[in-house]
């Protein structure tokens, strides 16, 4: 087979020099278009009823890491109705957030209900007393946490 | 399932549910289950590739009423199937076996996450008792997919076969359109399976219902009383079938329009009232008319940042109207004066009719003036190229032509780079469904398989690929299922032996250090050769005076695939352009020429 040019094609010579190292220009405080701002962050539990099914605990926290949330407190437990299950999630961010975060939770094929829970503190200290009041941490645990 | 869980009216029982009585005489193990399902659903094609764990789907599938189409890799079955979807408004289905199979389909389903089309997966897997013990080519597909689709299923019982794809295509086409994967164990496929139940009951998935009427009232009384109004069309209202409700709401308001990459064709490119298109490279008038307006009537589009340019400079001015089918998205990017959930179609429709209602009372709005504004941007700043000086092909020509010459009934697929932007900007779309292309995850790869997935859809209708050489390369290999299945696509390759917008940015931001951005594609591979190699005609041009005949050559062939290696000048860049997140109000409309929008009223 006959190229039509050189192949490999010649070295193109040496490169222009890579341009200086410029510091990144401040960013205006943006106004329009926020999605992720810091402002005024409280914390939030989320009571949301989901279906029972093997997965559902992945794919209700693929979505808050996929959205750029964090969990700060997540319990599940079973209802009186074993097709069902609630998870309690405690997530710390500002009223516009939330609004998101909820309304792209209630996408979710398996999320059947959402409610927020009043006072979250509240919460949230009784789900560190439970923390705080279970097991003890053994073995390679307790070497970990010590 | 209590009542107590059930909030807004779901029903407790699955709705196909007989009640235990059994609908068949005979018992079918669950992959004839499946694909009776399929033909139950009306599905006639599926694309797809076999393997070990999906074989007893395949056996079933022997003979079965649903055309099978065997691709060359799972990624094209899958960007076929979006082709099919998008082309037609039907769900596209695709099949694949285990582990690799599966993963390879996962960048379709990314793309069709994101440009929410309608779509399938069904996988095989392992037996569900080997599950977890990393057997051979085992792969948990339903929590890799969960992230890029909208529903992943993992099947394991026999029993729920049939009602899980049912509820997948309902899932799948209802609402927001998206993908959904179904992944079925290998001892499902092969056990006896008990098809009483025919769907899921699934009490959280609901699907939109109108927008509230206030909000409606809301909308129609800032549309009357803003002066510089603007429609945003988004694709939403293309899977919505909405165009002919877009136009009536366009002509019976005056307001100017702009169409999204997504939405090319919904509202016909040479109306009038067509500002074009805005975002990164849209025509100057479509960005000038979204960026200085005071109304942003959003009709299923998404403010994507392509669109906006930098979010904190976007419309300044505009007050925000945004009707979607997902709530999720109102709000989402911008602060949003009214949202209107529900159908494209619907929705529009009443906004039509409030409309009319408050004129007919004699609201007037009062917008003239800001239609002649938005009209001499359109023609101060029309879009053009300037021919390459080294008397090199412009490939704008081309496409150009290929647009002029294949006639209206012609579907356009695109593979992602500059051609795509090209084929966006120098071919008139009028009529919806004929441009397909891969616009929110910008896969590379797409158009070769996408086509084949449109011309099986609309088997009478032309249907061009139009691929750049990179992108090419990725799919090729779908001209062989092309060729054998008697799928006669035609492909225009132009090919500028680059990674042509990798080569353009690193021209305008890189300050021209190409690194590994060039291809030696006029050399290697032939592309003409290469497509007779496949079964294909290939043909090859590279004078602007050939282009005309050899795109008639190219259309007289009807039996066979065709390649057409376009060899086009290097240096050519798409433009107008807004670079990457600068303000919109900084649009090039070429190199260093910035428009003069004029001053405001």
């Amino acid at each position: 087979m006959t190229l039509l040019s050189d192949y490999p094609p010649r070295d193109p010579g040496l490169p222009t020099p890579a341009p200086a190292y410029r510091p990144p220009t401040p960013q205006q405080p943006p106004t329009k278009g926020t999605t992720m701002s810091d402002a005024a962050r409280t914390r939030h539990a989320l009571s949301v009823l989901v279906e029972n099914n093997p997965g559902v605990l992945a794919r209700v926290s693929v979505l808050f890491a996929r959205r750029n949330f964090n969990i700060d407190h997540l319990v599940v437990g079973p209802t009186e109705d074993n097709k069902v299950s609630r998870m309690t999630i405690v997530v710390n961010v500002n009223a516009e957030q939330l609004h998101k975060v909820t309304s792209q939770l209630d996408k979710l094929v398996e999320v059947i209900h959402i409610e927020e829970l009043e006072d979250a503190d509240a919460i949230r200290s009784k789900l560190w007393q439970i923390n705080d009041n279970g097991p003890r941490p053994v073995g390679a645990m307790a070497a970990a946490a010590f | 399932m209590t009542a107590t869980h059930i909030s807004d009216g779901a029903t407790a029982t699955a709705p196909g549910d007989t009640g235990g009585r059994s609908t068949g005489t005979t018992r079918r193990t669950g992959a004839e289950a499946l694909v009776a399902t399929l033909e139950r659903l009306g599905v006639e094609h599926v694309f797809g590739l076999p393997g070990g764990a999906v074989l007893p789907l395949y056996d079933a599938l022997y003979g079965a009423k649903v055309r099978h189409i065997l691709v060359r890799h799972e990624q094209g079955a899958g960007h076929a199937a979006q082709g099919y979807a998008a082309a037609t408004g039907r769900v596209g289905v695709c099949l694949a076996t285990s582990g690799p199979g599966a993963t390879n389909l996962v960048t379709s389903l990314a793309d069709a996450n994101m440009d929410s089309v309608p779509m399938v997966a069904i996988t095989g897997n392992v037996a569900s008792t080997a599950m977890g013990s990393d057997a051979f080519q085992e792969a948990d597909i339903r929590s890799i997919s969960m992230p890029v689709t909208k529903h992943s299923f993992l099947v394991t019982n026999p029993d729920e076969i049939a009602a899980t794809v049912a509820s997948a295509f309902h899932i799948a086409s209802t609402g927001r359109p998206g993908p959904v994967l179904v992944d079925v164990t290998k001892d499902a496929l092969v056990a006896l399976a008990d098809e009483t139940l025919l769907q899921l009951p699934m009490p959280g998935y609901r699907t939109p219902t109108s927008p509230a009427p206030e909000a409606v009232r809301d909308a129609v009384e800032l549309m009357l009383t803003h002066r510089r109004p603007v429609l945003y069309v988004g694709g939403g209202c293309l899977r919505a079938n909405a165009a002919e409700q877009v136009l009536q709401l366009a002509e019976i308001t005056g307001f100017p329009v702009v169409t999204t990459l997504m939405a090319r064709g919904v509202f016909p490119d040479s109306h009038p009232q067509h500002m074009g298109m805005p975002g990164m490279h849209g025509s100057v008038s479509g960005v000038a008319t979204l960026q200085k307006s005071d109304l942003i009537i959003s009709l299923g589009a998404r403010f994507d940042d392509r669109v906006t340019g930098a979010k904190h400079t976007f419309a300044p001015d505009a007050t925000i109207v945004h009707a979607d089918i997902d709530a999720a998205e109102i709000g989402k990017n911008f602060p949003t004066a009214v949202g209107l959930v529900g159908d494209a179609r619907g929705t529009i429709g009443q906004l039509l009719t409030e409309w009319t209602r408050r004129t007919a009372a004699g609201a007037a709005p009062q917008h003239e003036a800001w239609v002649r504004r938005c009209r001499s941007w359109k023609e101060r700043y029309p879009l053009g190229y300037d021919t390459p000086s080294d008397g090199a092909l412009a490939p704008q020509l081309v496409i150009e032509r290929l647009g002029a010459l294949s006639g209206p009934d012609t579907v356009f697929a695109a593979g992602v780079g500059q051609h795509q932007m090209w084929a966006s900007q120098f071919i008139t779309y009028d009529q919806p469904r004929r441009w397909l292309n891969s616009g929110g995850l910008g896969t590379m790869g797409y158009a070769v398989p996408a086509a084949m997935g449109a011309k099986v859809g609309r088997p009478e209708a032309t249907v061009w690929a139009i691929d750049g050489d990179g992108c090419f390369q990725m799919t090729n290999q779908e001209l062989a299922t092309c060729s054998v299945e008697g799928i006669p696509i035609k492909v225009a390759i132009i090919n500028n032996a680059a990674l042509g917008m990798v080569k353009q940015w690193q021209a305008l931001f890189y300050s021209e250090r190409f690194s590994h951005s060039q291809l030696p594609s006029m050399q290697v591979p032939d592309f003409a050769t290469l497509a007779t190699a496949y079964g294909c005609v290939g043909l090859r041009c590279d004078r602007a005076e050939d282009v005309d005949a050899t795109i008639e050559r190219a259309m007289e062939v009807d039996d066979q695939p065709v390649v057409v290696d376009f060899r086009v000048s290097q240096d050519a860049m798409v433009w107008p352009m807004v670079a990457a997140g600068t303000s919109n109000d900084d649009v090039q409309h070429a190199r260093d020429v910035r428009p003069d929008f004029g001053e405001d009223e």
